[in-house]
């Protein structure tokens, strides 16, 4: 019996100091495994490398797992191995994402100021250009990560084709109607993919139709109804079909490459004299093709109505996830990697928007800073809206629609404002 | 009735031999126990599930919510669930009905005994050993504008962008990738078929199709019957080919993918599992009137 | 007769030609994974690249963990394989030599799964693997394919033409159930285990919608998979013809599994029809 109870008291006291060594608190002692997950895209991913090699030398014991999903599934698996808390600790996801499916559904954790190094959410939120964070802040205000990049939206223009064309680069083309008039001096100069718009999976219709309804004033939904079919928002598409085809077209959409493995070919080998791009899409070009880079020129996006300019942005934030074991470790590596916004510039032109960011070394080694600048100042976010995956698969149907097979303007928005209906009400 | 000390050949009606007969059939269900484990876990669990999933609304990430027979009522009146259900058709008959007609001439001309013939029978086969993803990726190429069939057919058609043609490309790649598949099943069949039929037939005068059609056809019945069940099951199946060329876009969405979009980047796992209630019942629905067909035939 | 050996040259003939016009497709996407990535389209473009691109060979190593989607489809693969033969084999054995209660109702359930394909199962089936923790694993792409209804069919099929004598002796030797099903039954169907064998194979090295479910991460992810990832990916500096490549090197392994063992596939393709 004796032998019982001491045996007993042993179990207990070795199961008590298990339970102890157990719970050790993440980040302070024993080794923290940090999982992360982002999108594909080659430049940002060795700035990452290096930054994680960096800071797993600094920290001893925290080992970040990294992994890069492929962009066409990136939505999905994020979301399905979201549930029942697994999936990764900290999320790089773009605002839409964000604002449409993480933020709603409860998936994150509001920013930890202590862990970013500061006192208050309101601090943090000072670092930031005004306006920025909105990508990552909830209806209920509360802020739910930091930018890792800022895009905003302008024009590329080869200067080699213009100048073949008799056109002056610096002359600015103000609207879309300026713009039609250069392509159609390009084509009589033997340059006849003048502009195209990028068709690549749905995500890519959805922002570069998001640019233009930004211009129209345009909306998507109103409430749980589609406003496709809007004068405005069939404003936009209508632009859209008209630079693809008729007598304003400036370039084949048949011919544009579709190859996902190089989104902005077409641009970067020459054989397209405008187009729509972002940061990180020009330092992508100079990597690959720095012939033609040297002749591109970055300007402000044309306009549908030169006095009042828009441009689009949208960012990507790190956030963590609200399932995570270790949310503080997380937040801290958080605040690591946004303590190298220069590198990200120099690596990968991913614009960070820390307060002064334009002054920065690496800020001023930009080419076409000022442009840039300039596009963030009249930048907005996507309009989003619930099941936004599919909404951008309408969209995506409706350009289809419109611009390859033929259908009438006002009828592929009719179609596609229903189908957002049923969506938004199904 | 001596029990004999001999163990006879045939089994006794002795206990010994009883005993000895149940654990035998013991040991032989044991055989088959990690087989019908595994399908019962991973088939017959997850068949009645999908009947469950159907009534609710699951997205994965949040708890299930019972919404009774709105999926069903939903589907009913869905447009892209028609479209995608017609693709489906389309896309099994344009390809299998050609398949299956082609690999049965060619089966009746490769099977001509003469030296070069197993050549010619492999260039037919390759494509049936190379994956549908791979087999898609090179045809993306084949059907650019610029591509290959374009070039070949001295035509300038948008395969891959135009509503009007994606659907029918899809089509031309799989009759290519699949007629192999039924090539070698009719071969087999044509060589079940015992020689003296022919001659029999030849002697008697009947020209080359008047053997084909009322020698060789209702003997190779049998055959073609279980081609044609492979054929629909693999055409309602169809998903690499759709999500690799076109990602659904332009009128190529079938059914399958239809259910992993909406199951899996919509995030609508019972609306999902209510389109596979409804595919299962199509499906047995076939099979049953296939089968009923075969049997009157008979 | 001469007149019989023309028509047959011409049948000859003309199999090759409708042979040559299928394998066509092939030679076209081999010579143009050998381009450089702008000689692709575009007016005035031959077959032939201008320039023999040798290091497009090993290109699609360089831009993704290409090898490792190869390694995880062969594991995959060879796991799923042998573990189809021993459980088809042992549930054929069973289902052919033994009686016992519910036999044929459990073969029919059996038989009654292969009308029912993947594509109506895999939503429930995602949960349940999700639910086990087996996303993402290796045991969530091999356990749910560990057998098939096709391979119990047809291991029984061929079990049942092994003579109930040669059982008998050998339990008459002394021989348990299982000795017997290694040493007498196994050796007499060893044509159509291996045709079996190679089907599931080259079925499992085909699987796409299943992986892409299960394994998202590039540790697991198999070739069909790592595949469309690669073509629908921004990977930077590839172009067509890395991507054609990598295509044409994912199908090399069944290819020539193919040619080699030729006849056994055709073999175990002539015995899902219950033909052989």
């Amino acid at each position: 019996m004796t032998t019982q109870r001491t045996l007993a008291a042993l179990a207990t006291a070795s199961l008590a100091v298990a339970a102890l060594a157990g719970c050790s608190p993440s980040g302070n002692d024993g080794d923290v495994t940090i999982s992360f997950w982002t999108h594909t895209h080659p430049p940002m991913i060795e700035v990452y490398e290096t930054l994680i090699d960096e800071y797993e030398k600094a920290n001893p014991g925290v080992t970040v797992d990294y992994q890069t999903i492929p962009n066409n599934e990136f939505n999905t698996k994020m979301l399905t191995s979201l549930s029942n808390g697994s999936g990764p600790d900290i999320i790089n996801m773009d605002d839409s994402a964000l604002r449409g499916d993480y933020i709603p559904k409860g998936l994150l954790a509001p920013v930890d100021p202590a862990a970013l190094g500061e006192s208050s959410v309101d601090d943090v939120q000072a670092r930031y250009v005004e306006g920025t964070l909105e990508g990552a802040t909830g209806d209920d205000g509360q802020l739910y990560g930091l930018p890792s990049e800022f895009n905003g939206t302008a024009l590329a223009i080869n200067v080699a084709h213009f100048a073949d064309a008799g056109l002056d680069p610096e002359v600015p083309l103000e609207t879309w109607d300026d713009l039609v008039a250069a392509g159609q001096k390009l084509a009589a100069a033997g340059h006849t993919q003048a502009f195209s718009f990028l068709y690549l999976h749905s995500g890519w219709y959805s922002q570069q139709y998001q640019t233009l309804l930004h211009q129209t004033g345009g909306s998507i939904a109103d409430g749980d109804t589609g406003t496709l079919d809007s004068p405005e928002s069939v404003e936009a598409l209508q632009w859209w079909a008209d630079l693809s085809g008729g007598d304003k077209s400036v370039g084949d959409p048949n011919k544009t490459s579709r190859e996902a493995t190089v989104p902005f070919q077409d641009l970067a080998t020459g054989f397209q004299s405008m187009g729509i791009v972002y940061p990180w899409a020009m330092d992508q070009i100079a990597e690959t093709n720095p012939e033609t880079y040297a002749n591109l020129k970055v300007v402000p996006l044309p306009q549908v109505d030169a006095s009042n300019p828009s441009s689009r942005v949208y960012a990507y934030y790190w956030a963590v996830n609200k399932a995570s074991k270790q949310q503080e470790a997380s937040w801290k590596f958080v605040q690591f990697l946004s303590e190298h916004s220069e590198d990200f510039l120099t690596g990968t032109d991913f614009v960070q928007p820390l307060v002064g960011w334009e002054q920065s070394a690496a800020a001023q080694d930009i080419p076409f800073i000022e442009t840039w600048g300039a596009a963030y100042a009249t930048g907005k976010f996507d309009q989003v809206t619930p099941h936004y995956a599919e909404v951008q698969d309408a969209i995506a149907e409706m350009v289809n629609d419109a611009v390859f097979d033929g259908v009438a303007v006002e009828e592929s928005a009719k179609n596609a404002s229903d189908t957002v209906t049923r969506i938004l009400q199904g | 009735m001596s029990s004999p000390s001999v163990t006879t050949r045939s089994s006794g009606s002795s206990s010994r031999g009883a005993a000895s007969r149940a654990r035998r059939s013991l040991t032989g269900f044991l055989f088959a126990v990690p087989a019908l484990a595994l399908f019962l876990v991973f088939a017959i669990y997850p068949g009645v599930q999908v009947f469950g999933l159907s009534l609710f609304d699951y997205s994965l990430t949040s708890p299930p919510v019972f919404v009774g027979f709105d999926n069903f009522v939903f589907l009913s009146t869905d447009p892209r669930f028609g479209e995608a259900l017609a693709q489906t058709a389309f896309y099994a008959v344009g390809t299998y009905v050609p398949a299956l007609a082609l690999a049965l001439v060619l089966a009746q001309a490769l099977s001509t005994r003469i030296r070069g013939m197993g050549l010619a029978r492999l260039f037919y086969f390759l494509p049936l050993a190379m994956s549908w993803v791979a087999v898609s990726i090179i045809w993306r190429v084949v059907l650019h504008p610029d591509g290959l069939l374009n070039q070949v057919l001295g035509l300038d058609v948008n395969w891959l962008t135009s509503s009007d043609s994606a659907k029918w490309a899809l089509v031309i790649m799989s009759i290519w990738k699949e007629t192999g598949f039924f090539l070698i099943l009719f071969l087999a069949g044509l060589a079940s078929i015992p020689p003296d039929v022919y001659e029999a037939a030849r002697i008697d005068g009947a020209g080359a199709w008047r053997r084909f059609w009322y020698m060789t056809f209702p003997l190779l019945r049998p055959v073609t019957a279980v081609c044609a069940i492979m054929a629909i099951l693999r055409g309602m199946q169809s998903f690499s080919p759709q999500a690799v060329l076109t990602d659904g876009a332009f009128g190529t969405e079938v059914v399958n993918l239809f259910v992993y979009k909406t199951a899996f980047e919509s995030a609508r796992m019972g609306r999902a599992s209510a389109v596979a209630v409804l595919m299962f019942v199509l499906l047995l629905g076939l099979a049953l009137v296939q089968l009923r067909a075969l049997r009157r035939k008979d | 007769m001469r007149r019989k050996d023309w028509t047959r040259v011409v049948i000859l003939i003309v199999a090759l030609a409708g042979g040559l016009v299928v394998v066509s497709v092939l030679f076209y996407a081999v010579l143009a994974a050998f381009k450089s990535p702008g000689e692709s389209f575009g007016s005035g473009s031959s077959w032939f690249p201008e320039e023999w691109q040798w290091g497009n060979l090993i290109k699609p190593f360089e831009i993704a963990p290409f090898g490792t989607y190869f390694l995880n489809s062969t594991f995959v693969g060879i796991t799923v394989t042998i573990l189809n033969l021993i459980t088809c084999t042992a549930a054929g054995y069973s289902f052919s030599k033994f009686r016992y209660r519910g036999r044929q109702a459990a073969f029919v359930v059996v038989l009654a799964t292969l009308m029912v394909p993947l594509e109506v199962l895999y939503v429930p089936l995602y949960k349940l693997v999700f639910d086990l923790g087996w996303v993402n694993s290796f045991a969530g792409l091999i356990v749910p394919a560990a057998t098939s209804a096709f391979g119990i069919f047809l291991m029984k099929q061929s079990i049942d033409s092994v003579p109930d004598e040669l059982l008998e002796a050998a339990r008459l030797d002394g021989a348990g159930e299982l000795r017997t099903l290694v040493s007498i039954v196994v050796p007499g169907v060893v044509g159509p285990m291996s045709a079996l064998a190679l089907f599931i194979f080259m079925t499992n090295w085909d699987s796409h919608l299943w992986p892409l479910l299960v394994a998202s991460s590039d540790q697991y992810r198999t070739l069909p998979v790592g595949l469309a990832a690669m073509q629908a990916n921004n990977l930077g500096d590839t172009g067509v013809p890395i991507i054609l490549m990598a295509a044409l090197l994912a199908v090399l392994p069944t290819v020539l599994l193919f040619l080699t063992l030729q006849r056994r596939f055709v073999d175990g393709i002539a015995m899902t029809a219950g033909l052989k």
